[in-house]
């Protein structure tokens, strides 16, 4: 029962007065099973608490509607479980349904917006060469000019024909709209 | 319970709770409880509980599956005891067929969650009717002291 301590809680105990030589301390359970039974103990008769009868009966009513209540709740909870994780599923099943629509509807849209684009770029294309044609075409058109025009070798050959071909831009035009080419010329 | 059911009806389904939890019931061999466990805060004096869903046979500060909740024994400065707890999980644990031990049990008749615990009412009881006897037991006394003073 008791047991010999040494160290630290010495200095304290020491001043909690202990009258003996050696310092001991209260230790639980040290008796064995083939201990005898201590001189103070031996006549002990152990007796449980005393019952109530009254309380016994109210006691047991009690315990017997808390059971009845305690069974109805687990079977309530299990199945709430149960259906929980059928909802679960459901849901799961729909998520999975909804990414395959979803990921088709992307694909053609993507497949939308690429043609969309490769229709603006050949729309592009196509402006640029018809401006190149129109280029082209001037091109032409100022060469077809350039054969007419007035050079320095051309020079006076060309001031011969202006002198030797009078040309009349003179002409007269009426309310009606009749226009008459032939007027005087000094 | 406090919480409303589900409207759905839905197909009863015979499988056990958690497919997992079949090997670790194997291995384990115990089943589940709802309990208290102290968090060690290696302060003396000075508990705090964790209440922890954990098997049966492990120790009581040992590795739990889940923690539920929490109880502060000591009263704080506008003298409450503090407790939390977390009605969802504790619900799925109840239905997956965890025991509750009776401080636990107690815990939860008292905020309303289970149906108040007998012994709580009978502990009541008894008390009431203590303080019923130790006051007409004074009663009694300063009556008599007040007659011994007069006579």
């Amino acid at each position: 029962m008791f047991q010999v301590i040494g160290g630290r809680s010495v200095q304290a105990a020491r001043v909690l007065a202990p009258r003996s030589a050696v310092l001991v301390e209260a230790v639980r359970g040290r008796k064995s099973r083939t201990d005898p039974v201590a001189k103070s103990k031996v006549g002990r008769i152990k007796v449980p608490p005393p019952v109530d009868p009254e309380e016994m009966v109210v006691l047991k009513e009690r315990y017997g509607e808390y059971q009845m209540i305690m069974r109805a709740l687990r079977l309530e909870a299990r199945q709430e479980a149960q259906e929980h994780r059928v909802l679960m599923d459901l849901n799961h099943l729909e998520n999975q349904r909804m990414l395959k629509l979803r990921i088709v509807r992307v694909q053609k849209e993507k497949e939308e917006a690429d043609r969309k684009k490769f229709e603006v770029i050949l729309q592009r294309e196509q402006e640029q060469q018809e401006i190149v044609k129109e280029k082209e075409k001037e091109i032409l058109q100022l060469q077809e000019d350039a054969k007419n025009f007035i050079t320095l070798e051309n020079l006076d050959q060309r001031i011969e024909e202006a002198l030797d071909n009078p040309k009349n831009y003179n002409f007269a035009i009426d309310k009606q709209g009749k226009v008459v080419k032939q007027t005087m010329l000094q | 319970f406090a919480a409303p059911k589900a409207s759905f009806s839905a197909v009863l389904l015979s499988a056990s709770c958690d497919a997992a939890s079949l090997l670790l019931k194997k291995y384990h061999g115990g089943y589940v409880v709802l309990r208290f466990a102290l968090a060690g805060h290696k302060q003396a004096n000075r508990p705090f509980y964790r209440i922890v869903a954990a098997y049966n046979k492990r120790a009581r500060d040992g590795k739990y599956l889940e923690q539920l909740g929490s109880y502060d024994p000591l009263p704080n400065i506008s003298n409450e005891k503090l407790v939390s707890l977390n009605f969802d999980r504790i619900k799925y644990w109840i239905g997956c067929g965890a025991h509750t031990t009776k401080p636990v049990a107690k815990l939860l008749g008292l905020a309303g969650f289970f149906p108040l615990h007998p012994m709580t009412i009978t502990d009541a009881e008894r008390q009431r009717a203590q303080t019923e006897l130790t006051a007409t037991g004074t009663e009694d006394g300063l009556r008599e002291g007040r007659k011994e003073a007069e006579v």
